[in-house]
């Protein structure tokens, strides 16, 4: 089949136990992720922020189905200049440097811990330990700007493209493998390690708190501009006429 | 977040309401179903030996037939269980792809290459 003849034992000793391992690695990967993660402590403070943002967010979208005197009631407890809510509360601006945050540092060392050192351990041993090797061919042609990519650690001029060594093996596994880790541990596992890159490339915007100063301002800002428009201003004539057609429907 | 459709077999418009809980339960076990499919195909071609664009065409034929045995499970009222049935067919396609090349290359050279 092969014009190229490997030894069988590469097979059992090589091939195999790469794919085995990196499979192990991200059970217990996960594993120990679990016992290391830390309940997120939630302040009783920002739970109440966020809930009375969706307060006057509903009230915004909502405020349509009640009755004007109503909504200018709720208006009022949020936005009044005196005794509004968004208005009387005072909150500090979020802390913009996570260093301050002792919690947050023990958070960021325990991903680095569970995630990046096993990737370097773990691919760093690979390569040391199964260094050399072709392990095995792709079944399909692929083009030789594929050969980096395939064949790192074997720099063969005239090898075919297809033929993959051991070291992007084991990449093609770690990558390969997310689905599966998926079906074997349930979602959100953390045995993915591709998406935890991910998240360290774009992480930084996102793990910021948000300022509850400017959302509290933005928000009172729209409630502000919010004019009540009645939806069921007119009910009781759509109620009539549609009593109306009932009652003639039988007639026609 | 609820998906609202519109019918339009009569003239009144009538927008129906998915549950949205739901909706994302099914596609995580279709997203189970597709993991599978892909792994289980994806050995079967390699224990096969097939290669090249013979491959390939099994796979979609895989994800012709995963996509055919749900709609015989769902019956003619699909729509109770899925928004659309061509995102059925169409989503995840290339990340069950992934999967199934990896299984398709690693039974392939266990089996063929050695």
């Amino acid at each position: 089949m092969a014009e190229l003849l490997l030894d069988p034992k590469i097979r059992l000793w090589v091939f195999l136990p790469i794919v085995i391992i990196t499979f192990l690695v991200g059970i217990v990967r996960h594993y120990v992720s679990i016992i290391l993660s830390s309940q997120k402590k939630i302040e009783l403070l920002q739970v109440q922020d966020s809930q009375v943002m969706i307060r006057a967010r509903l009230l915004r979208e909502n405020g349509k189905y009640i009755p004007r005197q109503s909504f200018a009631m709720r208006r009022h407890w949020f936005n009044n200049e005196e005794t509004g809510y968004f208005k009387v509360q005072k909150r500090a601006a979020a802390s913009q440097n996570p260093m301050t945050d002792p919690g947050m540092m023990t958070d960021m060392l325990k991903g680095n811990v569970t995630n990046v050192l096993p990737m370097i351990v773990i691919g760093g041993w690979i390569n040391w330990m199964f260094s050399g090797f072709l392990t095995t061919k792709v079944p399909f042609p692929l083009t030789l700007r594929f050969k980096p990519m395939l064949q790192r650690g074997v720099e063969l001029a005239y090898l075919d493209a297809s033929w993959v060594s051991s070291a992007s093996w084991y990449f093609l596994n770690v990558f390969g493998l997310r689905t599966i880790y998926a079906l074997v541990l349930g979602e959100n596992n953390a045995a993915d390690q591709s998406k935890i890159m991910q998240e360290q490339m774009s992480g930084a915007a996102m793990a910021m708190p948000q300022d509850p100063k400017a959302a509290f301002k933005a928000e009172w800002e729209a409630l502000e501009i919010t004019e009540h428009r009645w939806a069921v201003a007119n009910a009781e004539i759509d109620v009539l006429s549609i009593l109306d057609d009932h009652q003639h429907e039988p007639q026609q | 977040m609820s998906v609202a459709k519109v019918t339009k077999d009569n003239n009144k418009s009538e927008p129906v309401a998915y549950s949205d809980a739901a909706l994302r339960n099914n596609a995580v076990v279709v997203e189970y179903c597709r993991t599978s499919m892909a792994a289980l195909s994806g050995s079967t071609a390699g224990v096969l030996g097939l290669t090249g664009l013979y491959g390939f065409a099994f796979y979609v034929f895989a994800v012709v037939s995963l996509w055919v045995m749900f709609m015989v499970k769902t019956g003619p009222n699909w729509n109770k269980y899925y928004v659309s049935r061509q995102s059925l067919l169409t989503n995840g396609f290339f990340g069950a792809l992934f999967t199934y090349v990896l299984f398709w290359t690693f039974i392939y050279g266990m089996v063929h290459v050695y």
